[in-house]
């Protein structure tokens, strides 16, 4: 799944922290996808003060958004390395309108050309940021992969939003091999059960009570025959559960017990006071 | 003498005050001054709008939500004139169902549609609206789907109370289609009857050019944009009663899609403490008054989960009407337990407004929890707590 992250499109984020670095599966995924290769540097000369390229208006931004307007088509991938030090140049909320209006590219119905898929590969260091910014990106993100692992073996937490569908996660473990190839591996070997100690067993909490909470077999059996006390036989049970037509109100079924008095005269004769 | 001749009158006016009222018996939404049809009976003409119907305890018009089992927990339907806002769930999965039903209900009912969102384009959002279902279908299929809900435990014999064995499982049943329907999660919205149907949209990306300067305002631009589009639209077709109408009154249903997310500009889901965190709420306030002066309901999405300060929260369910949240259960702990197993999710109905009332209306049951059936979105009552 690691190697097709890129098909989807989309806005694609990797979320790394100090101990699992990203950047080189950014460039793992960068060299997976690309065929042709351009390179803005924004880092070491941000103002373009030497002068030295040609002027991009705008900064960062400007240039996102001149690529968002060109029209030539096939998938495009858009790697940024990385999204927190937009953030940190840039107010949050115009770099999230400027990702989705590049991500969103190709769902526009106006132009005439098929503009191919966008993705944008974003690399954003968690731990420099809030839990605003990360929240509100990986809101706009259709996949988020987040970078981890156990004792030297690095794994990627993939969660895709597909629009109108659960979220599917999965984890994947890979290495990058010097060349910045992508190694997908099976886990590692030890199966660590994630919540409990494997040296203290869980403990049963009914072994040691002084009260019984089973029933044995007799026991239940005996349970299963019990006479309850207004017990009807089964017919009488069906046919009072069938809804008689034209019966409104429920019937009272009633035998007058030994000291019922059924004399309308005077109910109170069996007092004696 | 005197005072009881005042008396007398007065208690004449009264009285034939009340017997219009009794005689209109729907909402305070009357025409008055002169009628189009020149008849001579002496009450205000009896306002009738399809789609609508006067509440039964306080009187209110109301519309559909478009979930007929949500109208019923809400006291009857959504009045007129207020909002409807929905926290969204983590993954943003079931609300835009919500907000899809809402609309629909409105094109079924012929009401004009005005569409926000900053996401979508509006006319992808009415693409994908939810097909309604027939009247004379859709017993059928609410009876075919409880049938086979019901199916795995009608084989559950009870023996102690067996006199509620064939007691149907306790859930919100189908009303009269005339007010709310049934709608088919899995199909869209015949293209006809969206053509057939007034709508109007607003998708912020064309509406705001990137190079524009952002004033020192108190407002983010997106929401000031967003308010004068709703204005003008209530004020060019008549919705708030300026211009005398022809034809027959109607209803505006305006539905705003993550309000609050950065995509309109608003930093209350990045910063705790951002320079326009009064924005929203300052734009739920002017809305508030633009729909109450207006024959119109509004239905909001907010990422709620996402707003940094909870003090804006407080604020946000302060101001809007009535105000539902969604939790699903995707993710959380909650879906692998059993208890839950059946459902997606639960429904927190967090304010109910006391519209001209001192008291609300709250339903009894507290936990609620909603399911998406493979063709309906069903809400019931949960009998685990």
């Amino acid at each position: 799944m690691l190697d097709s992250l890129l098909s989807l499109g989309g806005l694609v984020l990797l979320r790394d922290s100090v101990e699992w670095e990203g950047r080189s599966l950014l460039k793992a995924l960068v060299k997976k996808s690309a065929l042709w290769l351009v390179y803005h540097d924004f880092f070491r000369d941000p103002l373009n003060w030497s002068k030295t390229e040609e002027a991009l208006p705008g900064g960062p931004l400007g240039a996102l958004r001149a690529i968002c307007k060109r029209t030539d088509p096939g998938p495009v991938t858009i790697a940024l390395d990385s999204l927190s030090w937009l953030l940190l140049h840039l107010p949050c909320t115009t770099l999230c309108q400027a990702l989705h209006a590049v991500s969103h590219q190709d769902a526009c119905p106006g132009d005439s050309s098929p503009v191919g898929k966008v993705s944008v590969l974003g690399l954003l260091h968690e731990e420099l940021h809030g839990p605003g910014p990360v929240g509100a990106l990986s809101s706009l993100a259709q996949t988020e992969v987040t970078l981890g692992g156990t004792k030297g073996q690095a794994s990627a937490h993939i969660l895709c939003r597909r629009p109108r569908q659960r979220p599917t996660d999965q984890t994947q473990w890979f290495s990058i091999l010097p060349d910045f190839s992508l190694d997908l591996q099976e886990g590692p070997s030890v199966e660590s059960q994630p919540y409990s100690d494997p040296h203290i067993p869980p403990v049963d909490p009914t072994t040691h009570l002084t009260f019984n909470l089973h029933l044995s077999k007799k026991e239940r059996e005996a349970k299963d025959s019990l006479i309850l006390p207004f017990q009807f036989s089964s017919e009488k049970q069906q046919a009072l559960l069938r809804p008689r037509p034209g019966q409104a109100t429920s019937h009272i079924f009633y035998e007058p017990d030994a000291y019922d008095d059924l004399d309308q005269e005077d109910p109170d004769d069996d007092l004696d006071i | 003498m005197a005072a009881v001749a005042t008396c007398g009158s007065g208690a004449g006016t009264t009285g034939s005050a009340v017997a219009t009222a009794s005689k209109s018996n729907v909402t305070s939404f009357q025409r008055r001054g002169p009628r189009a049809s020149g008849t001579n009976d002496s009450g205000p003409r009896l306002v009738s709008i399809a789609g609508t119907r006067p509440s039964v305890r306080n009187g209110q018009l109301l519309v559909s939500t478009g979930l007929p089992a949500l109208d019923q927990l809400l006291g009857g339907g959504l009045a007129i004139g207020t909002v409807l806002l929905i926290e969204e769930d983590k993954y943003n999965i079931y609300s835009p169902l919500l907000f899809k039903c809402f609309l629909a209900e409105g094109i079924v009912n012929g009401h004009t549609l005005l569409v926000a969102s900053a996401k979508e384009d509006p006319a992808n959002i009415l693409q994908e609206l939810p097909a309604p279902l027939l009247d004379d279908n859709s017993k059928k299929e609410f009876d075919e789907d409880v049938y086979n809900h019901k199916t795995p435990e009608s084989n559950i014999k009870m023996k102690i109370a067996w006199r509620y064995q064939l007691l149907p499982k306790m859930e919100i049943g189908p009303v009269s289609s005339r007010f709310g329907h049934y709608y088919d999660a899995s199909k869209r919205i015949p293209q006809e009857l969206i053509e057939a149907s007034n709508w109007h949209g607003f998708f912020l990306p064309e509406k705001i050019s990137s190079t524009l300067k952002v004033e020192p305002c108190s407002l983010t631009p997106g929401y000031i944009k967003l308010l004068q589009f709703i204005q003008n639209i209530i004020y060019e077709e008549g919705f708030d009663g300026s211009n005398p109408q022809k034809k027959q009154r109607n209803v505006l249903r305006i539905g705003i899609q993550n309000l609050g997310s950065p995509l309109w500009g608003d930093d209350i889901c990045c910063a705790e403490n951002g320079s326009n965190s009064h924005s929203l709420t300052k734009f739920l306030y002017v809305l508030r008054g633009l729909l109450r002066t207006s024959l119109s309901a509004c239905i909001i999405t907010m990422p709620t989960h996402l707003i940094q300060n909870k003090t804006i929260i407080a604020r946000v369910t302060n101001l809007s009407d009535t105000v539902i949240g969604l939790e699903s259960f995707i993710g959380s702990e909650r879906e692998t337990n059993p208890l839950y197993k059946d459902y997606h999710g639960l429904i927190h109905i967090r304010q109910i407004p006391r519209l001209n009332n001192l008291i609300c209306d709250e339903s009894d049951v507290k936990d609620l929890a909603f399911k998406l059936k493979r063709k309906l979105f069903t809400i019931e009552v949960d009998f685990i707590s």
